[in-house]
């Protein structure tokens, strides 16, 4: 195997090469050149681990001869990295001993009134989310409204006197400037509100800390980013950053104050900490769910499919009654806004509206016509996060100066209005006036009198009304060519759409793609010579193509398949909706991941699944952990503690603490973990040894301080250390967690990502058998590895 | 409750009574009628219905219906008659509302005061005895129907209160339609172009009086039909709907708008600095070997 001795030569360290056949055996067995594919590091742009990777790579492994090891290397963003802004969230419990005092110091009461006041926070944050989503829901009706007002009675107006194509300016006009509001909103002030928002909480409820995911502000800028680009005209949904807003209003309702109003309520001090912001963040994703689409328990199983490891009974309850209140709210509110105070049947921002009647029976024979609309919509998913997933990339890489991402976001609406102009336009479908009305905007154009023209139900509507209309106007309503066009330019707007930096969901693009070619389906089964009116409803197969539609596109499973099933109010079809849900995320794996999955990797986030990768059992904890490690003593002088912290290069979160063995010069034993940010509070705080001794009334420093740096602990250059206090000691040994978890450096990669995504850790000390410090593991080392497609890879690690 | 006076009124009471009740073995010939009374509504209540004298005799006097409720039901017949045979032939062009609301209007009459609770003369309430003593209920079933019927051509909003006479609004509407209808009848031989000329003044304020009269909820199906039906004839047989004549302004523009996102992306691929990563090199590739070499040292 020639290449093996060409990366042996390439490794340049003549001694580390020279001891290859010693080191074999210590890693159970594996091949020989599996130690040295590891060695280069510190290249390349992808390492692959794998047993048959080596050949495979050999070019790209020439190519980064060139490279000069020791110097940073530049390359191109691509998916395979992991980016170092993220950090991990504190799950696990900090058992110092302030902890456990304040734990002996609280009474019976003390913790009874804790658990009634996490209902208190989950009422609120349902009630705050039903809020929201009513706000967002009356706002975007009634801007809709003057909107399509505008411009039909401009459209009126021109159809007559000529000079259509200025009301196309109009619409592309009204279009770019509502978009442009929003985008500006997003790209200048918080561009973490773009997209739907469900990826940043899918990442939150696995344990990573994403920069400012939480804050009020980028509450403010996700509303009012989706109302506008909802009342844009653009091809999204207001479903997705609903869950986001939820989240947030979680994140802050739990906190009993906000750090950006800069008011603090003294409320819920104990909920300070991420363990307990979680729990109830996924209370508040699930609010979210529940009042986008109605469906408090989709909402409680989303939480869960999300955020699964961390969960139990009460939480699960605590969840639900989050879900309820906030679906519950939203329908009160609406209700006094349709003025039929009390009446609570509208659950949901989008209403499917209700199958019932014989139409909407379905027998065992449609069931493998279900199973392969299903597949249809793999397929077509599939396809839709490949166009995307090229898109994304193309605009991380070129488009990411904001003004030029408010002009894409504008270039977008403008593309849409005028391509739903050139539909309408040229359309020849026109259908007679239902005695209902069911049409909000009925545009005429070059139809007879009294009839309207079908595909402007399509586009000139807001997208929940066309998913509406699709599913529940009388067979005939639509014809097949319209139906045909409107998928497919649907298709391709809503997928250039994803990833604009405005606030907008994924959803009900889906649904409408889906409901479009499924009603198409629907038609064209129908028009098959049969006996009897078998095939009667085409709804029905609307239904069951949005369904696989957003099945294959977000690959969700149990969640979405209850969510649909509560959106139509119909539980009889929740067997058809789950066979097809399957076999969409079937057939759409077999080519590319789900949507929300591909934004998480291209955000380059650490992101950890439920299990490790296969075939990575002949890892150890020896080879994923990052060694050396900086280790603190218990009692250490403040100055190391400053220059370490502050040491930009090793921007380390987790320290262990040592003590050493005295009289000895054995290397220290571990006696325990500290965190930055608990050092940072005790610098703040001046928490030194001399000080201690000297001012003997000193208040000794509580878990109360730390509650209230957290979240945003300062830096460490906003801490002024003298010089003669960087002489004092600090003892660690009150704050620091004293049993941190280790393992033993033989553990098994997935043995320690079990640990990992089981409870929830940021730091996993690696010891040696006599509790020596070998290493620590922590995200960014196990959620490098992943399998490709040619077997173990290894991602890079970079600045972003 | 038990006041036996009329025999004869008493006797096709109990008649139409039990001729529900042991429907099936009563004679046919009787019982035919009372099944199908919306379209013979008075038949049931001529006397001497030959083969019910018969069953008559066989009953014990027990009959329930006084003289004036059977001279009520007698009128409620008679108008119910008036209003269908004034219905059927305005169901097509739709003139139910026009023709029929006076009908309509004395048969409500006479249906409040069965259903009402005011005494007649003798002290008696009709609405129970009528509407409500047995499984059919009849009375009350034909009189939904035809109330549903009205309610559904929302002839309510064309007719003035109590029935009078049809509402300015409609008066107005129909005196346009005729005008329209001239109109069309004049230029209907020939070129249809210049009957669209012609006859599209009339015809738009037709449209404009329609619409809105749609917002002030003052339509009913007699005005929908006709204007329908104006409209149809506008559009379908007359072909004056508005023509497709600006294509190319609108292909251009569309393509115009089309081309600026290539544009767009064409230049900031070209000119837009492409975002590097700088990667980071992680500790453990050094670490590794050190760790290593200690291993080696002690083995």
């Amino acid at each position: 195997m020639a290449n093996i001795t060409k990366k042996v030569s390439w490794s340049s360290r003549a001694d580390e090469s020279g001891a290859t056949g010693e080191r074999t055996p210590l890693l159970n067995g594996s091949e020989q050149q599996n130690p040295l594919s590891r060695q280069p590091s510190e290249g390349g742009s992808v390492f692959q681990i794998g047993r048959l990777s080596t050949v495979d790579l050999e070019e790209e492994i020439t190519s980064d001869e060139e490279s000069l090891r020791g110097r940073p290397k530049e390359i191109p963003h691509t998916e395979k990295l992991l980016s170092l802004k993220y950090e991990s969230l504190d799950y696990d419990n900090i058992e110092n001993q302030l902890f456990l005092e304040e734990e002996r110091r609280m009474s019976y009461m003390g913790f009874r009134c804790l658990e009634i006041s996490r209902w208190v926070v989950c009422g609120l944050i349902g009630f705050l989310t039903g809020l929201i989503a009513c706000f967002i829901d009356i706002a975007v009706e009634q801007l809709a409204g003057i909107k399509y007002q505008v411009v039909k009675t401009n459209i009126e107006k021109f159809t007559e006197a000529g000079g259509l194509s200025i009301s196309l300016l109009l619409w592309a006009f009204l279009n770019s400037a509502i978009v442009m509001l929003g985008a500006i909103m997003v790209a200048f002030f918080e561009p973490i509100a773009a997209g739907s928002g469900i990826p940043q909480i899918k990442c939150y409820l696995n344990g990573i800390k994403i920069p400012r995911v939480v804050r009020l502000k980028t509450l403010v800028v996700k509303v009012c980013g989706v109302i506008c680009s909802v009342v844009g005209g653009l091809a999204v949904g207001k479903e997705g950053p609903m869950i986001h807003s939820g989240a947030v209003v979680a994140a802050g309702v739990s906190q009993g104050r906000s750090t950006s109003l800069k008011r603090d309520f003294k409320m819920f001090e104990y909920f300070r900490r991420d363990t307990e912001k979680r729990d109830f963040v996924s209370a508040g994703a699930a609010a979210g769910v529940s009042a986008a689409f109605g469906a408090p328990v989709g909402g409680v199983l989303f939480s869960l499919e999300e955020g699964a490891s961390f969960w139990n009974q009460m939480l699960t309850w605590r969840i639900f009654f989050a879900s309820m209140i906030s679906t519950f709210t939203l329908n009160f509110f609406l209700s006094i806004y349709h003025n039929k105070t009390g009446d609570l049947s509208s659950p949901g921002l989008i209403n499917f509206g209700r199958f019932q009647g014989d139409s909407v029976a379905y027998n065992l024979y449609e069931i493998p016509l279900f199973i392969a609309m299903g597949a249809i919509g793999g397929l077509l998913g599939a396809l839709f996060n490949i166009l995307n997933y090229w898109l994304t990339i193309f605009r991380i890489r070129y488009v990411h100066r904001p003004c030029l991402q408010v002009m894409e976001a504008m270039l977008v609406a403008a593309v849409t209005a005028a391509v739903s102009f050139t539909m309408i336009y040229f359309s020849n479908d026109c259908q007679p006036l239902g005695p209902e009305h069911n049409e909000e905007y009925p545009l005429q154009l070059f139809c007879a009198d009294g009839e309207y023209n079908s595909m402007a139900t399509a586009f000139f509507n807001t997208p929940e009304r066309s998913v509406r209309s699709l599913f529940h106007n009388q067979p005939g309503s639509y014809n097949p060519l319209t139906l045909g066009l409107f998928t497919l330019t649907y298709f391709f707007l809503a997928c250039w759409t994803y990833g604009l930096a405005v606030s907008a969901g994924v959803f009900i693009p889906s649904l409408l793609i889906g409901a479009a070619w499924g009603r198409l389906f629907g038609i064209l089964l129908a028009s098959i010579p049969s006996n009897g009116s078998i095939w009667a409803d085409p709804g029905k197969y609307a239904l069951i193509g949005a369904a696989a539609q957003l099945g294959g596109i977000v690959r969700m499973t149990l969640s979405l398949t209850v969510i649909m099933v509560e959106a139509t109010g119909n539980v009889t079809y929740g067997l058809p909706i789950m066979l097809v849900l399957m076999t969409a995320k079937i057939v759409g794996d077999y080519f590319v991941e789900g949507l929300y999955d591909i934004h998480i990797k291209l955000q380059s986030v650490p992101f950890l699944h439920w299990d490790a990768p296969a075939t990575s059992h002949w890892l150890t904890a020896r080879e994923v952990m990052s060694a050396p490690v900086t280790c603190l003593n218990r009692i250490e002088k403040v100055g190391t503690i400053v220059d370490t912290l502050s040491n930009t290069s090793t921007n380390h979160n987790g320290f262990p603490v040592v003590v050493q063995v005295s009289g000895t010069d054995e290397p220290a034993k571990l006696c325990g973990l500290i965190l930055r940010s608990q050092l940072i509070v005790l610098l703040k705080h001046k928490v030194f040894v001399e000080l201690a001794r000297s001012r003997l009334t000193h208040r000794k420093l509580q878990l109360k301080d730390f509650r209230d740096a957290y979240p945003r602990f300062p830096p460490i250059q906003s801490i002024h250390v003298s010089q003669d206090e960087r002489e004092c000691m600090m003892d660690l040994t009150e704050f620091m967690n004293a049993t941190p978890y280790t393992v033993p450096q033989e553990t098994s990669l997935p043995r320690v990502f079990k640990l990992f995504r089981a409870l929830g850790l940021r730091h996993l000390v690696v010891a040696d058998d006599e509790n020596r410090v070998v290493g620590l593991v922590t995200r960014k080392d196990l959620a490098r590895y992943h399998l490709g497609k040619h077997g173990l890879e290894e991602l890079q690690l970079a600045q972003t | 409750m038990s006041l036996y006076r009329s025999c004869s009124f008493c006797v096709l009471l109990l008649l139409h009574v039990h001729s529900i009740v042991f429907g099936d073995t009563l004679n046919l010939t009787a019982v035919e009628p009372a099944d199908r009374p919306a379209i013979q509504s008075s038949p049931v209540f001529k006397p001497g219905a030959p083969g019910s004298l018969g069953l008559l005799a066989s009953f014990p006097e027990d009959l329930e219906i006084s003289a004036y409720c059977s001279e009520m039901l007698l009128i409620f017949g008679r108008r119910y008659d008036t209003y269908v045979n004034c219905l059927v032939p305005a169901s097509r062009p739709v003139r139910v509302c026009q023709n029929c609301y006076s009908s309509y209007g004395s048969l409500r009459e006479i249906y409040n005061n069965i259903s009402s609770n005011q005494m007649g003369p003798g002290n008696e309430s009709c609405g129970d005895t009528l509407l409500r003593s047995d499984r059919l209920m009849l009375v009350y079933q034909l009189y939904s129907n035809l109330k549903d019927l009205w309610g559904e051509s929302s002839c309510e909003r064309c007719i003035t209160a109590g029935f009078q006479s049809l509402t300015n609004d409609t008066l107005y509407f129909m005196a346009i339609l005729n005008q329209t209808n001239a109109c069309f009848q004049k230029y209907q031989q020939g070129n249809h172009t210049e009957l669209c000329t012609n006859c599209k003044n009339t015809y738009v304020a037709m449209n404009e009086l329609y619409s809105g009269m749609e917002k002030n909820l003052t339509l009913c199906i007699d005005i929908e039909d006709a204007m329908n039906g104006t409209r149809k004839l506008w559009s379908k047989n007359f072909n004056c709907s508005l023509p497709r004549e600006e294509t190319v302004p609108v292909i251009a523009v569309s393509c115009f708008m089309l081309f600026l996102p290539i544009i767009f992306y064409l230049s900031s691929f070209l000119h837009s600095e492409q975002k590097k990563r700088k990667l980071i090199h992680p500790k453990r590739a050094k670490s590794y070997s050190s760790l290593m070499n200690i291993q080696d040292k002690q083995s």
